[in-house]
């Protein structure tokens, strides 16, 4: 149904395992396309397999697209929080679009289920958090089903191997990030984000409850606006999964949705990581179609 | 007085008396330390800095480090200088470093014990992968006269009162402790380069530091003890006090470092470092002083057991008799210079925050 | 064995108890007892939500009176005694809630995780020891992890700047050589102090702690009366007794201990904890003693054997904070019901 579009050149800054794991999303996408994979050390995992793979690669951080502006139009940055307040204006005055993948958190927090025109015409947006991709679009459909939502609550759980010392010491930002998004794009009062971390083995995939208290609990409705919600999320997250409810459970509305990743690059049971990137690449897929439309428009 | 004036007198002061002369061999050559930006690559910084000004050195230095960044907003004074350049790359990659260096001294690595706990795998990287690559560069370096390692002192133990350079015994196997393990290995990896590629690579074993440009947030003795000065809570002990530490202040250990960078034989091992050995009791007691009014002294906050507790005296005999070097800033001095130092940057930030 | 060797009491009634009454212990109720504990000696009174600091949730049961109000009223009830919290990352945050309750006069930070997940706690040691606060590590569900692989957890928690480390038999599953075997290890190899926190499901907990301490432990928790999740922690006011008598010294008045504990009985309690046999099925099987009243709840809705879901959950090696499993477990074993073999 889509039309072939010329594919849109993308640098990935982070070559660690979030990085390549992108890039393997990359290389697999109809609409986009790998002008540089960038980190800091040649010799790591990732950039060897970047090379192995026939893309371009460097170790010069961002002065790379300081020194060749033509290598792409969008940059994914999986570095971290840090390096992300020093990319963020360098790339705001090449012009390009980025996706921050960080706990840096500049832009606008893009959900692409629920607000990917608005995100469209972001030059910054960034992914919120794993539990935020998994819980916001249920929280959404909440919001918008519900009388007077009181509180919502997300409680996650990540299985312990997939979650890595950058995961671990910013556990305090998640919970931020997550409880502001819930609030943002659901309007409820108050919002609680828990994280927990499970070590059982074999790993278990990611896991989010969605708890709401609202004034007259709606489920019909709920379940109405969730079903095709939940088959748009499919599109670009395929391992994303309903497992329980909408039901309501003394007097609290209950959903439980399980994401199972696509073990690109990381295995499988990182359902966690897999969801962000997942959803990062839908963000620059929707831009490839919208610069796409608009160089026919300009002609 | 400034903090910066205050650095400055410190190396004059290990400077004079014909020690400057001591380090001659530094004059207009060009010196790369990789880790450049911590307390020891710092340090080095000032002194350089101080031969350049006071005595014409005119060295070039060049400041290999991840973090260049932090190191222009700690200390301005010396990032803004023409004789002190930033790199930023990271070790395992120093594509960018001048190939006509004279000199390299190779200190780069976090000896933040909590990192090493939660990040063993990342640790380990730096320090064994970091080695293999800076050794791998200097097989280039035309005009390299020498690559000084700093490893620590943590590498070998011993049952004796003090370390020597030739204390035999091993660290333990075991993630907790990647760091002296890590460690211990790229003093090998020096070893092998010596041998493999000829080249001219000495050892110096860091022990314990003290002074400005160390960051209070670290959970060693010295600082949480000037922390707790610092903003006015006692000082607490967790155990008896009885446990002994011994400090090397920053401008010694930046003379020591180059005096042993220029002059020391290739395959040498050096333990840097302080043998005064004092009390965690006496220590605090010496903080306490520097501070008005003078914080309560708390032992025994929690009861200890007679557990672990690593041996960190360092043996300076070596040190001492071939390189003519000794500990120039006693620990009394030490910790008043430190404790001035931290409350003069309180007293900045107080000011930045209220003006 | 030393004579008057010295231990610590780390008395978490109106915090381990708050899981036997739904967290739903009032301010009035905490009031009364601060001030019986504080009035016997007890070194450290522990106050809040049974998962501890900014954990009262829909998840894990919602608490009657707020992180803030609990602890200053703490605060205004404890003059000799330290005012301690337990806080779990993930739960509780720095900014949120851990720099709150500093302000409202907190003495002891116990940081605590899942015995395999130390290095969740780096930044809140961390910043508790900043701010020059005592803080130690907690391993919870301890018996889940080895002797050996036990201290390497321990180890990270020191070099972060814990005091000390105690270590939780959240399920109520060891027996006395399992616990004199870890602590001797980690008194061993540790430089700083180890505790030790037990439950009752196998009628234990007073004799689990006497090996912790002759091994070598400097704390031991207890509660008045047991006052605890399912079958109870270590009886304080027992623990106190014996001790006593072994020659320890705890700084606690034997008598005043023994009046807060009926204080604790006839005011603060509803039931005494007792070994109920769901609590020797989550002994056994190793699960979190806190999970027995939503498993009973949701046992009932589904109409299956809680002690099913148990032995289930243990399978699963499922930790604290999982109760929304409990539900996926009762609908597998409804559907599987009819398929059952008895």
């Amino acid at each position: 149904m889509t039309k072939s579009i010329e594919k849109l050149k993308i640098a990935i800054i982070g070559s660690g395992n979030i990085g390549t794991d992108l890039l393997i999303k990359v290389l697999r996408s109809p609409y986009l396309k790998c002008g540089a994979f960038i980190g800091r050390n040649l010799a790591s995992p990732g950039m060897l397999s970047a090379n192995s793979l026939g893309v371009p690669v460097s170790a010069e951080g961002i002065s790379y697209i300081i020194n060749n502006p033509d290598c792409c139009e969008l940059v994914f940055d999986a570095t971290s929080a840090m390096s992300h307040l020093e990319h963020a204006p360098v790339l705001k005055g090449l012009d390009k679009r980025v996706i921050d993948l960080t706990p840096a958190k500049i832009g606008l927090m893009c959900v692409p289920s629920v607000n990917m025109n608005d995100s469209a015409v972001e030059f910054n947006v960034n992914m919120v958090t794993c539990g935020g991709q998994a819980s916001i679009p249920v929280a959404y459909a909440i919001g918008k089903t519900q009388d007077d939502v009181d509180y919502i609550e997300v409680v996650s759980s990540i299985s312990s191997r997939s979650a890595g010392p950058a995961t671990r010491q910013n556990l305090d930002e998640y919970i931020k990030t997550t409880e502001d998004g819930l609030k943002e794009f659901s309007g409820a009062k108050r919002t609680k984000a828990i994280l927990n971390l499970n070590p059982a083995e074999p790993c278990v995939d990611m896991q989010t409850t969605i708890y709401a208290k609202v004034k007259n609990p709606d489920i019909p409705n709920l379940k109405k606006m969730l079903q095709p919600l939940t088959k748009k999320i499919r599109k670009y997250v395929p391992g994303y999964e309903v497992i329980l409810g909408p039901i309501l459970e003394n007097s609290r509305i209950i959903v439980m949705v399980r994401v199972r990743g696509l073990g690109d690059y990381l295995p499988a049971y990182a359902g966690n990581l897999d969801i962000i990137n997942c959803a990062a690449i839908a963000m620059a897929e929707e831009y490839a179609h919208v610069t796409a439309k608009i160089k026919q428009e300009e002609g | 007085m400034k903090r910066h004036e205050m650095t400055r007198n410190d190396c004059l002061r290990i400077l004079k008396s014909g020690r400057d002369k001591l380090l001659d061999p530094l004059r207009q050559t060009e010196l790369v330390v990789i880790g450049g930006t911590g307390f020891v690559g710092t340090w080095i910084a000032e002194m350089v800095a101080s031969l350049n000004d006071e005595y014409q050195f005119g060295i070039k230095l060049h400041l290999v480090s991840r973090s260049t960044e932090k190191f222009s907003s700690q200390a301005p004074h010396l990032a803004a200088r023409e004789d002190i350049q930033l790199i930023k790359s990271d070790v395992r990659q120093l594509g960018k470093i001048p190939m006509n260096t004279d000199w390299v001294i190779h200190a780069a690595a976090n000896p933040d014990v909590r990192t090493h706990a939660s990040n063993p795998l990342d640790t380990a990287s730096v320090i064994v992968e970091g080695t293999m690559s800076v050794v791998r560069t200097a097989e280039r370096l035309g005009r390299l006269k020498k690559l000084l390692y700093l490893s620590s002192g943590l590498v070998c133990s011993s049952q004796d009162s003090s370390l020597s350079e030739n204390a035999k015994g091993a660290p333990e196997l075991g993630a907790s402790f990647i760091y002296p393990n890590a460690k211990r290995f790229a003093e090998t990896v020096c070893s092998a380069a010596r041998v493999q590629s000829r080249i001219p690579v000495l050892v110096a074993r860091p022990f314990s530091f003290i002074g400005p440009y160390q960051s209070l947030d670290t959970p060693w003795a010295q600082t949480t003890f000037l922390a707790d000065a610092l903003h006015g809570r006692p000082i607490r002990l967790l155990g008896d006090g009885q446990l002994k530490r011994s400090y090397l202040y920053g401008s010694d250990a930046a003379y020591w470092f180059l005096r042993i960078l220029t002059t020391g034989p290739s395959g040498d091992v050096v333990n840097v470092g302080s043998q005064e050995d004092i009390s965690l009791q006496d220590l605090a007691e010496i903080v306490a002083q520097n501070f008005e009014p003078s914080p309560e002294i708390l032992l025994n906050t929690s009861p200890r057991n007679q557990g672990r507790t690593t041996l960190l005296i360092p043996d300076i005999t070596h040190v001492h008799d071939e390189y003519g070097l000794s500990v120039l800033t006693p620990l009394n001095e030490a910790v008043k210079l430190t404790a001035q130092w931290h409350q003069m940057q309180k007293n900045c930030e107080k000011d930045i925050f209220s003006g | 064995m030393e004579t008057n060797r010295k231990i610590i009491i780390s008395d978490p009634t109106l915090r381990d108890g708050n899981h036997a009454v739904g967290h739903q212990l009032s301010s009035e109720k905490i009031a009364l007892y601060c001030r019986a504990a504080d009035n016997a000696g007890v070194p450290i009174v522990e106050v809040g939500h049974g998962n501890g600091l900014g954990a009262s949730s829909l998840q894990l049961g919602e608490a009657k009176v707020s992180d803030q109000v609990a602890l200053i009223t703490a605060r205004e009830n404890l003059s000799k005694s330290k005012l301690g919290i337990h806080v779990i990352p993930g739960f509780a945050t720095i900014e949120r809630d851990l720099k709150p309750a500093l302000d409202w006069g907190v003495d002891v930070i116990r940081v605590a995780a899942h015995c395999s997940e130390a290095d969740i706690c780096e930044r809140h040691i961390s910043f508790s020891r900043s701010q020059g606060v005592e803080v130690w590590g907690c391993l919870m569900m301890s018996h889940m992890l080895s002797p050996t692989l036990l201290l390497e957890q321990a180890r990270k928690m020191e070099s972060y700047g814990a005091e000390g480390i105690v270590f939780m038999d959240s399920a109520g599953h060891y027996l006395p050589d399992a616990v004199r075997h870890r602590v001797e290890l980690l008194v061993d190899e540790l430089s700083i102090s180890v505790g030790f926190h037990a439950h009752n499901n196998l009628g234990l907990a007073i004799a689990n702690s006497l090996a912790a301490a002759e091994a070598g432990a400097s704390l031991l928790d207890g509660c008045a009366r047991g006052f605890g999740a399912g079958a109870g922690n270590t009886q304080l006011e027992v623990l106190i007794a014996v001790l006593e008598r072994l020659g320890y010294s705890t700084d606690i008045d034997l008598y005043k201990i023994l009046d807060a504990a009926d204080l604790a009985e006839q005011n603060i309690m509803k039931n005494m904890p007792t070994i109920s046999s769901n609590s020797v099925v989550s002994g056994l099987s190793g699960v979190f003693s806190g999970f027995m009243k939503p498993v009973l709840r949701i046992a009932t809705e589904f109409g299956v054997d809680p002690r099913d879901i148990y032995f289930e959950l243990g399978k699963r090696n499922i930790v604290a904070g999982q109760e929304d499993i409990i539900l996926e477990v009762a609908k597998d074993l409804t559907q599987h019901k009819g398929k059952r073999i008895k």
